[in-house]
């Protein structure tokens, strides 16, 4: 499931849950195309939770997780980030990234 | 053995899902793959103001229009990334890396474009993706008020200088020959108030110790004039190479690497065809490109239909 948040919705987030936190732009080309590779994972793992954060309108998170470009894609697993992905990914890379958090 | 189709296409960019729309019409089964996803090197560009009908739109828009014309048309899509096409006479094997995914098409497109070339020189390899980027609107919004140099003086670089003088406070090009982009485009670039041009010039080292932090170049004229500039990011365009290595067995490359065709896109193997900035050609634009993969998927249908 992709659900787009602000940064202060991410702070009500559980940490428990793995998940994914992607930041894009709305004038990245490649972070539009990364959203079809995204929404096709999503269809083969519709329960593991995609959360999606503008980049140029939440500065404070994306400086406080040291995100510098986009897309960025964040793996957290029980509270810590695990890894992260940056730029246009291919789509086993992404799913290897997921399954690595069970 | 997987699935038969009568055309597999390698490749999304403009060639590849404009080789799709054309081979769906001709009521061919047709499988598009790509190793990242639709759109190819257009996806990297800013602004797209040369392509018939559609006026200045960005690179993403354009390869998410055609993308969705495909769908539209239902063309079969997926995410693969193949390593090896061996011919077998009227069956090709298309072999990809995940899970040992094999298919089998009577003919099949190869519309893998290309990718960025590197300098090669010292430090490029220690600062790559750290500091010096192929991609100015991926990476360009972490160096807004800091300095950047561009390597190249193509129509990618002068494009993209474009954008980042608009984030950067100053902005070097270092260039091996002079601008030869489109000369509108050189002309605003030359423009603004932020940009320095060095022309002539031969790359010789990045330099950094915790992080990147400049450039060492000289003349390539008589005076071979050393320089050094600082700045906080490098982005490099200076031109592509022909991703090709999974086909390299087919004997249809040139020197290059880039697949040499005839008029109608056919290579000399019976059933390959060839489209886009991988095939050997002078002007690699999206409008090539997508005549390249109309051309090359009524080529591929006529060879289907002769096979009955």
């Amino acid at each position: 499931m992709i659900t787009e948040i602000t940064e202060k919705e991410y702070e009500t987030l559980d940490p428990a849950t793995p998940k994914m936190i992607e930041f894009y732009s709305k004038t990245c080309g490649p972070c539009k195309m990364l959203s079809f590779v995204l929404k096709d994972i999503s269809k083969q793992k519709p329960d593991f939770p995609i959360y999606i954060i503008d980049f140029d309108e939440n500065r404070e998170l994306k400086e406080r997780l040291g995100v510098k470009g986009f897309p960025t894609m964040l793996f957290f697993k029980d509270g810590q980030e695990v890894s992260r992905l940056e730029g246009l990914k291919q789509k086993p890379a992404i799913i290897n990234a997921i399954e690595a958090l069970y | 053995m997987g699935n038969i189709y009568d055309i597999i296409i390698v490749g999304s960019g403009p060639a590849g899902m404009t080789a799709a729309i054309y081979a769906i019409r001709a009521n061919m089964k047709v499988l598009l793959l790509d190793r990242l996803a639709p759109g190819g090197q257009m996806i990297n560009t800013n602004e797209v103001e040369n392509y018939t009908g559609t006026g200045k739109l960005s690179g993403a828009e354009l390869a998410i229009k055609m993308f969705e014309h495909t769908q539209e048309l239902g063309v079969e899509f997926d995410y693969k990334t193949v390593v090896n096409i061996s011919n077998g006479g009227d069956l090709k094997t298309v072999t990809c890396e995940e899970e040992g995914t094999v298919y089998q098409a009577k003919a099949v497109i190869l519309a893998t474009g290309t990718v960025p070339r590197r300098l090669g020189v010292p430090g490029e390899e220690e600062w790559a993706a750290n500091g010096i980027s192929w991609c100015a609107i991926c990476d360009g919004a972490q160096y807004r008020d800091k300095e950047v140099v561009v390597i190249g003086g193509g129509n990618s670089a002068v494009e993209e200088s474009i954008y980042l003088a608009g984030i950067c406070t100053k902005l070097t090009i270092v260039t091996m020959l002079d601008l030869t982009a489109d000369p509108k485009a050189c002309d605003q670039l030359r423009k603004m108030p932020n940009v320095t041009i060095y022309p002539y010039q031969e790359v010789l080292e990045f330099t950094g110790t915790d992080r990147l932090t400049g450039v060492r170049f000289k003349s390539t004229k008589e005076d071979a004039t050393e320089r050094y500039v600082t700045c906080d990011g490098v982005f490099e365009y200076i031109g592509f190479s022909a991703s090709s290595q999974a086909f390299a067995d087919l004997g249809i490359l040139d020197r290059t690497g880039c697949i040499q065709t005839d008029a109608r896109m056919c290579t000399s193997v019976p059933g390959i065809f060839g489209a886009g900035d991988i095939t050997v050609k002078h002007l690699r634009q999206i409008i090539t490109a997508c005549s390249d993969g109309a051309v090359a998927a009524n080529s591929a249908a006529s060879y289907v239909e002769s096979l009955k």
